[in-house]
């Protein structure tokens, strides 16, 4: 086993201290020793998005960070989102475009749109494609999910 | 509790657009999938696979792995002397004896305190294999003297399984299909042609990566936390593995991370996560990694496939007859039986006189096949629609006037013996063809073929028979519904229909709701608990809709009637002058609202000497199992569907951009338009990313591209335009005139887009998948030459 | 386990990581960690005792201009150098390949040293800042623990796949690479089975000057994926250097491009697959530039 190192750093708004093995995965500390099932596990191997999160406001994939690399930053989950307005738009924009079918890709796009909107609020068709290249989903053929991002930046900028 | 008299909501909920009632918490990231649960004392599994094709197992030790501190239980076939058989044809013993056939199969399985240990663990269990040769072409299985994958096993009795009794040939499963004579259809055609086809190997990549949790009660009965489609099917199954009976099974269905017919079947490692689970007496998970996913999941099934059609000078078909070679793999899953949707695809999807169709699912030592969305008929229906291209080109029609000519309309029953009650196939060529201006542009680009440029654009059209009313492929192909009315007026519909992300639930949440009048948030699901549910034969070949739809409009229209009843003698009516409308009880001339619904319960349900608004419905489609010639009508409905695709072919490097895809589809009618457009959208990708980017590369036995690095699924840039229109046909039978349509949409589109390349080309591949290198090589007559399907004497 | 890391650290110094470096065993770098995670989890990447995170030291992600040279970190990431204006500006070959990385997450925790250091032959920044003539720095502690600097030229810096030039004791620093010029003529193609999230099947990387409209001068031609390391076709370039394109010595180049590249077959092509994509793209490349 590798050695323990001990963190600190943001989680969601709130300060965390944990200890996790030097090659531990931020995706394995967030699910296995957290509890912030939200962020799902789809491949381990950056290739689906179903794991993104966000550190120091920029998306990534936790299952290709070392937990150790998290020291000192910010990290907001999908649960961490649950205030943030922005997140709320394009969570009620997915559901009623019908982005959602399994789910499982899901909270993975949803930070993912998140981070999208937080750079380009108003993103047509072709940003929200690009954006979101790095997330696979299985069920929706992407284009309720393109559709609700679309809407929600829109949604975003009206209010602002 | 809200009890408003008046409703502002539209009239009906019938085609609107509803979201998905598990949609909000998806999106929060609340839902708790089997992956996310995590039980008191639960123990983490993991299984040893082989690493070899094929080998005799000479010694297994697992001393070092059972010495591993954390290590609860290590077991092998020798640690379980009770073991049966499973799977289709019961050829496959959860943990291999002395062989191991394929690089997936099970040899040993660890129940640790940590995922990593129970994987540490695996890397101490020491395996010692004496190798054989192995079979993996399917073409070489078939050949005299080939090594056999199950050979017989002495002193078996007889009507034992494969498992238990061998086998002395490599046949898996035959069929063999009839109807009219081929002879009679090939005299009298103008026109003959004949193609062999390849299909390739592509598997359903379900984001939710395979998982199960297994625990025991102090009784011994069973409790399964599982990602099964078949829910009551898997509840008798475990039964008769742990030699109980079937009702001290439980099976509660976490929310699933995707389907598309992966979970129909009971695997290995579920019923190795049960032995572990009672070897410790602890609840044990167990979940896959995306690799072991690639590994050790079920395949859609390769098939090798010759075709030889007929038609007349004015275009009448007059025959079709077909050889198919499927790739089984090492053992019997529904892969094998995929032949029964192809033939209809042969014998129904147009007016045929003659047809024949035999086929042989063969063992080797490859993955083993599964049932896939479409079940065979995506590789039926490229083959068809390609010949249908040909055909056309050869007596001079244009490819949608040939396919009118022979396109079944409503009221005719085929050669196979299905009745289309509903038929909008002829609407659906007309509309897809006319809003994708297909006939002007496969005019202009086929002129433009051999004109200088890089790109050609080329349009192709391609379209589908698919059951829309269920499938009597089991003894019942119903489903069961309860409802409850509570003394809230709130619905709890019970059903035994499993919600696997295609937006069941909803829609049989609306179907009900109409029924009662009541807005949509008036209703509550249930649906993924065996203990609770009624039964229902699962989550396949398009039929929940359909069949479950049918059993709530059922169950709600009982409730109806019993409140109408009970209604009737206080307003001094008839229950037929009531009706329930907008919340409540209204008088059905005037629209007058007497009473809400809440109200009206309690006062009800708090009577002396009353009855519960509880009501029972159980739908069993009006369809006939197959008869022995594999004829009958063996769906309640039929779906249609014709869809255009527009591709861009780069002729520097063979890669095929699709750039539109124009469909029209006969859905009976449309219930929640979204939900519906959501299926319609994803199965087109899905078809999308089989014609043009999954391959699943299997190669000597061994999967060369495990990871979503290199299987390429389509990503978000690569989604075409999509217009997709709805042919409303009204079925009849089905539940407010609706058909199922799930598997659908990725039925036609290889075929379409293999006749779009060769309206941009001039140049036509029959096989797949259409990657840049292989359209290339294509284009450069640098593909290798298909060898004819072998024909197996019966 | 593959996973036995001894130590982990997080140094805020140059000075400090590399004398962690320069200690016996070593250490496993870590940058981004979006290869580093999947190749050792994959038991490709064996780790040192130590892992050592050089993300905290600092001044390692600049982007900077100066002396007509564009200079960048190692710890800038991709994402940096798709949207950084001095990156558009200065060197819009590298923004644009830099464009078809990956993903957007892996863009934002990818850096360019990591990408450099992996030394994939399919690796995304490799092929532009190689037409760019890029120079990389190397940095190490003497054995009085003073520091010790080298420039290279990015071309040469690569020995095998996964291999480089780098000593286990020293740390890419950064890279520098001369501003375009305003009469520099670029040109990228990546090819895949995907427009995103891909690995490149082949890619291509071109800059050349080009003076009085027509005649060719400083040409550079790097292709990826063709060969163990990403490579320079330096036959090529010598055909086309200071000469105006035709359509006969596009033709001419091309087949010479294709004839440089020595592919393998691997499970996302075949060698006779990626050099017909050297041919036919090269040659699309140069009529676009003798087009434009």
């Amino acid at each position: 086993m590798s050695a323990t190192t001990e963190i600190v750093f943001m989680l969601n708004g709130a300060e965390r201290r944990v200890g996790v093995p030097s090659t531990m995965s931020t995706l394995e500390m967030l699910r296995d020793m957290l509890g912030f099932t939200g962020t799902k596990y789809g491949c381990g191997e950056g290739e689906c998005g179903a794991c993104t999160i966000l550190v120091d406001g920029a998306s990534v994939n936790s299952c290709l960070m070392f937990a150790v690399d998290c020291a000192g930053r910010q990290v907001t989950t999908i649960e961490g989102l649950a205030n943030d307005p922005c997140a709320r738009v394009v969570q009620d924009s997915f559901v009623k475009h019908g982005a959602v079918q399994c789910g499982f890709c899901t909270p993975g796009m949803v930070v993912q749109s998140v981070h999208l909107l937080a750079t380009h609020p108003h993103p047509d068709e072709l940003s929200a494609q690009r954006a979101i290249e790095g997330n696979i989903c299985r069920c929706t053929g992407y284009k309720k999910i393109v559709d609700a991002i679309v809407d929600a930046g829109c949604a975003v900028g009206d209010r602002s | 509790m809200s009890e408003v008299l008046q409703s502002t909501a539209p009239s009906t909920l019938i085609g609107q657009r509803i979201p998905k009632l598990d949609a909000p918490d998806k999106a929060a990231g609340r839902t708790r999938y089997v992956h996310d649960i995590q039980l008191p004392g639960q123990l983490y599994g993991a299984i040893l696979r082989s690493e070899r094709v094929h080998a005799r197992i000479l010694r297994i030790d697992t001393s070092k792995a059972r010495a591993l501190p954390g290590v609860s239980a290590v077991i092998t076939a020798a640690d379980i002397p009770d073991q049966r058989p499973i799977g289709v044809v019961k050829d496959n013993l959860p943990l291999k004896t002395d062989r191991v056939r394929s690089l997936r199969d099970e040899i040993a399985a660890v129940a640790a305190e940590s995922e990593e240990l129970a994987r540490h663990a695996l890397t101490l269990i020491e395996v010692e294999y004496e190798d054989l040769s192995a079979v993996t072409d399917a073409a070489d299985s078939l050949l005299p003297g080939a090594m056999l994958i199950h050979p017989p096993i002495a002193g078996a009795k007889s009507g034992d399984p494969v498992g238990l009794a061998g086998r002395d040939d490599n046949i898996a499963m035959r069929f063999d299909y009839v109807h009219g004579d081929v002879g009679q259809g090939e005299a009298e055609s103008d026109v003959i042609v004949e193609d062999t086809f390849y299909l390739h190997y592509v598997t359903h990549c379900c984001m939710g990566v395979s998982g199960v949790i297994a625990e025991f009660d102090a009784k011994g009965n069973l409790l399964l936390y599982s990602n099964t489609q078949v829910p009551f099917l898997h509840k008798r199954e475990f039964a008769e593995y742990l030699h109980i009976d079937p009702s001290r099974v439980r099976i509660i269905q976490p929310p699933i991370g995707g389907g598309f017919g992966s979970k129909l079947d009971i695997y290995p490692f579920e019923v190795i996560c049960v032995y572990l689970a009672r070897a410790t007496g602890r609840p044990v998970r167990m979940v896959y990694t995306r690799e072991e996913e690639f590994m050790a999941s079920p395949t859609r099934q390769p098939v090798r496939l010759t075709l030889r059609s007929g038609c007349k000078k004015d275009g009448t078909l007059t025959f079709r007859s077909v050889h198919t070679l499927h790739d089984n793999g090492a053992y019997t899953s529904w892969g094998a039986t995929t032949p029964v949707v192809m033939m209809q695809a042969f014998a129904s999807l147009y007016r045929l006189p003659h047809c024949e169709y035999h086929t042989v699912a063969v063992y080797s030592n490859n993955p083993y096949a599964g049932s896939f969305r479409g079940y065979g008929n995506l590789q039926a229906t490229f083959a068809i629609e390609s010949h249908m291209e040909k055909m056309a080109a050869a007596i001079g029609m244009d490819p949608l006037a040939f396919r009118l000519k022979n396109a079944h309309v409503k009221g005719e029953e085929t050669g196979q013996g299905n009745i289309f009650r509903s038929c909008g196939f002829q609407d659906c060529l007309k509309i897809a063809a006319e809003r994708s201006d297909f006939l002007h542009k496969w005019r202009e680009y086929t002129g433009k073929q051999k004109e200088p440029g890089r790109f050609k654009r080329g349009v192709g059209l391609a379209a589908m028979l698919h059951v829309g009313g269920g499938a009597k492929i089991y003894q019942s192909d119903g489903c069961g519904t309860i409802i409850k009315i509570d003394d809230f007026g709130h619905v709890t519909l019970i059903t035994g229909a499993s919600e696997i992300g295609q937006g069941s639930e909803t829609v049989l949440a609306q179907l009900v709701c109409e029924e009662l009048g009541l807005p949509i948030s008036a209703v509550s699901v249930v649906n993924n608990d065996t203990e609770i549910t009624p039964w229902d034969v699962g989550v396949h070949a398009s039929r929940t809709t359909f069949v479950a739809g049918n059993s709530a409009i059922g169950a709600a229209r009982k409730a109806k009637d019993k409140i109408l009843e009970a209604a009737a003698p206080r307003f001094a009516c008839a229950p037929e002058d009531l009706d329930m409308k907008g919340g409540g009880i209204v008088r059905k001339a005037t629209g007058e609202m007497l009473t809400n619904l809440p109200r009206f319960i309690r006062s009800l349900h708090f009577a002396q000497q009353s009855d519960l608004v509880i009501t029972t419905n159980y739908y069993e489609p009006p369809s006939v199992h197959f008869d022995k010639g594999y004829k009958g009508d063996i769906s309640a409905a039929y779906s249609w569907a014709a869809q255009v695709v527009e591709v861009e072919v780069d002729l520097d490097t063979g890669a095929v951009r699709l750039v539109k895809v124009t469909g029209a589809h006969d859905v009976g009618r449309v219930l929640n338009r979204l939900g519906l457009e959501g299926q319609i959208e994803g199965g087109v990708v899905m078809g999308q990313g089989y014609a043009l980017t999954e391959d699943l590369q299997v190669e000597g036995g061994k999967i060369r591209n495990p990871n979503f690095r290199d299987y390429k699924l389509v990503t978000a840039p690569e989604v075409p335009q999509m217009d997709i229109s709805f042919v409303e046909s009204m079925d009849g039978e089905g539940p407010q005139g609706a058909k199922g349509v799930g598997e659908a949409p990725a039925i036609s589109m290889a075929a379409a887009i293999a006749n779009a390349i060769e309206n941009a080309t001039g140049v036509r591949i029959t096989s797949l998948p259409f990657t840049p290198e292989r359209v290339y090589r294509a284009l450069h007559g640098a593909l290798p030459e298909l060898p004819t399907t072998p024909k197996v004497a019966a | 386990m593959n996973h036995a890391v001894e130590r982990y650290l997080a140094p805020t110094s140059l000075t400090q990581a590399l004398a962690v470096l320069a200690e016996s065993g070593g250490a496993t770098v870590l940058a981004g960690g979006t290869d580093l995670m999947p190749q050792s989890r994959a038991g490709r990447v064996k780790f040192a005792r130590t892992l050592l995170n050089i993300r905290r030291v600092p001044g390692m992600d600049m982007v900077e201009v100066a002396d007509g040279k564009l200079l960048l970190g190692a710890l800038v990431t991709i994402s940096t150098l798709v949207d950084h204006p001095l990156v558009r500006d200065h060197a819009p070959l590298l923004s644009q390949a830099a464009d078809h990385f990956a993903s957007d997450q892996i863009r934002n925790a990818a850096t360019l040293g990591g990408n450099l250091c992996n030394a994939s032959p399919a690796g995304d920044t490799l092929t532009p800042l190689m037409a760019l003539d890029a120079e990389i720095e190397l940095v190490g502690l003497d054995g009085t623990g003073v520091l010790q600097s080298r420039w290279l030229p990015l071309d040469g810096f690569f020995t095998g796949p996964g291999r480089t030039q780098r000593k286990p004791n020293e740390l890419l620093r950064g890279v520098r690479l001369p501003v375009a010029p305003d009469d520099q003529k670029v040109a990228f193609y990546k090819a895949g089975v995907r427009p995103a999230l891909d690995i490149s099947t082949i890619s291509i990387a071109f800059a050349a000057r080009r003076r009085d409209r027509a005649i060719l001068h400083d040409v550079r031609l790097a292709l990826g994926a063709v060969a163990p390391t990403p490579i320079r076709a330096r036959r090529t370039e010598a055909l086309l250097e200071g000469k105006a394109l035709t359509a006969e010595l596009v033709r001419v180049a091309a087949a010479s491009a294709a004839s440089e590249a020595t592919p393998i077959d691997d499970v996302r092509a075949s060698g006779w697959y990626r050099k017909e994509l050297v041919l036919n793209m090269t040659q699309r490349i140069l009529e676009d530039v003798g087009n434009n």
